[in-house]
């Protein structure tokens, strides 16, 4: 299991629904491997309940009701027969967003350890990216201008702060430096949600600084 | 596996047990809609959520009262097409209608604004379902203890708690409209949190 995981505040919105798309996205694929989380959110999912029920009814007519019941015999649409199931190495949720599997997706690089894959969400404030680290790979020291969540889906990397692993969520603030570096036993593949570009500190790759805006559409 | 001991005495008890009992009622009712097809109850589903469900559409809202009670419609007849998925041990009635509800608003919302996405939120919020029985029996006793100290919370926390999710709005948002810092609204979740006995760790 897990040992980083989205705090309480973000459990919260995530539950509440209030979250944006891409963010609510990482913290599903998150929750779909973390026993710790999903006891949370079941919980905070019967608070919503419970705050639901108690509310003032408003009034719906028996029209409606009428409305509805003629209704029942309607064809479910075809998006309910939702694949559940992860394929191959791609989560069931990100089946949605792409064609085939990671070694499908169309990259840029990034220098010679990282290269990124933007899907397409239709969230205009987010990117949300795929990043595939090489095994031992140093990703050069970049600063935070909004905030970055991070899902490992394979490998581990580590920084300053400790090393990560599979299934671990990470967030990183406007502000906050780091320079993460690959596990040197396999290649490293994250989900990414930004919402304001990286900028690279390092003096060697400030050079990309123009050419890192943020992506919403590939 | 976890002991779970509750310090409820025996009055507090009955309290809840005869909750216990009214929630059933929706549970079974879901399962008869989703094994049989049984249109008297869903009438009777409907004749409960429906009004919970238009209150929730309208609750801080822009919605109309056309697109409330489209969003009414929407959800019951998702309620009806997905009735065969539920799993009474897994879930209460109330939690999973609660979901589609929350889940179909938020579409809402982002259609009105022209967010086209390839991802529907049941996509990536569905109901999170544990399959550990001891799990499930805590959930139960968890979902009676809100049940029974919500009423309690002070009105400061209560407040919150329904503009975080009968209005679905984030913590910042919360802040602008309250006019108090992200961090006091941060703190009154987590604060009303403790108070419902929501569990962290195990
Ligand atoms: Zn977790």
């Amino acid at each position: 299991m897990s040992n980083a995981h989205p705090d309480l505040d973000l459990l919260t919105e995530y539950t509440a629904g209030s979250l944006p798309l891409t963010q609510s996205a990482c913290i599903s694929l998150h929750i779909s491997q973390c026993t710790r989380c999903q006891r949370i959110a079941g919980q905070l999912a019967d608070l919503g309940a419970c705050l639901f029920e108690a509310q003032e009814p408003s009034t719906v007519g028996d029209a409606q009701l009428d409305a509805v019941l003629a209704r029942l015999d309607e064809e479910p649409p075809l998006s309910y027969a939702k694949a559940s199931k992860d394929i191959g190495n791609t989560p069931a949720v990100l089946q949605r967003l792409m064609r085939g599997d990671f070694s499908d997706l169309s990259w840029k690089n990034i220098g010679s350890a990282l290269r990124i894959s933007y899907l397409q969400t239709g969230d205009p404030q987010h990117e949300l990216a795929i990043y595939h680290f090489k095994a031992g790979g140093r990703i050069p020291e970049h600063t935070h201008r909004g905030s970055e969540m991070t899902l490992i889906l394979q490998g581990g990397f580590s920084d300053a702060d400790g090393s990560y692993h599979k299934g671990d969520f990470l967030v990183r603030r406007q502000g906050d430096v780091h320079a993460p570096t690959a596990l040197q036993s396999e290649d490293c593949i994250c989900l990414v949600v930004l919402d304001a570009p990286l900028k690279f500190t390092d003096w060697k790759f400030r050079w990309m600084n123009p050419f890192l805006k943020l992506r919403t559409t590939a | 596996m976890m002991i779970v001991t509750d310090n409820f005495d025996d009055e507090t008890e009955s309290q809840v047990a005869s909750k216990e009992k009214r929630t059933d009622e929706w549970s079974e009712c879901l399962t008869l809609v989703g094994q049989n097809g049984d249109r008297a109850a869903f009438t009777r589903l409907f004749r409960h959520f429906a009004p919970l469900m238009k209150a929730f559409a309208l609750s801080g809202s822009t919605l109309s009262a056309n697109n409330a009670d489209e969003l009414v419609q929407e959800v019951m007849i998702k309620v009806w097409q997905k009735a065969g998925a539920y799993n009474a041990e897994k879930a209460a009635a109330s939690t999973w209608i609660y979901t589609i509800a929350r889940n179909s608003r938020t579409d809402l919302f982002r259609r009105l604004q022209k967010f086209d996405t390839p991802l529907s939120a049941d996509d990536i919020a569905g109901s999170q379902e544990s399959e550990e029985a001891f799990m499930m029996l805590h959930q139960k006793r968890g979902r009676d203890r809100i049940r029974t100290l919500i009423s309690g919370l002070p009105s400061d926390q209560a407040q919150i708690l329904a503009k975080v999710y009968m209005e679905g709005k984030s913590h910042s948002e919360v802040a602008g409209e309250l006019d108090i810092p992200l961090g006091t609204v941060k703190s009154r979740v987590r604060l009303a949190l403790q108070k419902l006995q929501i569990r962290f760790e195990e």
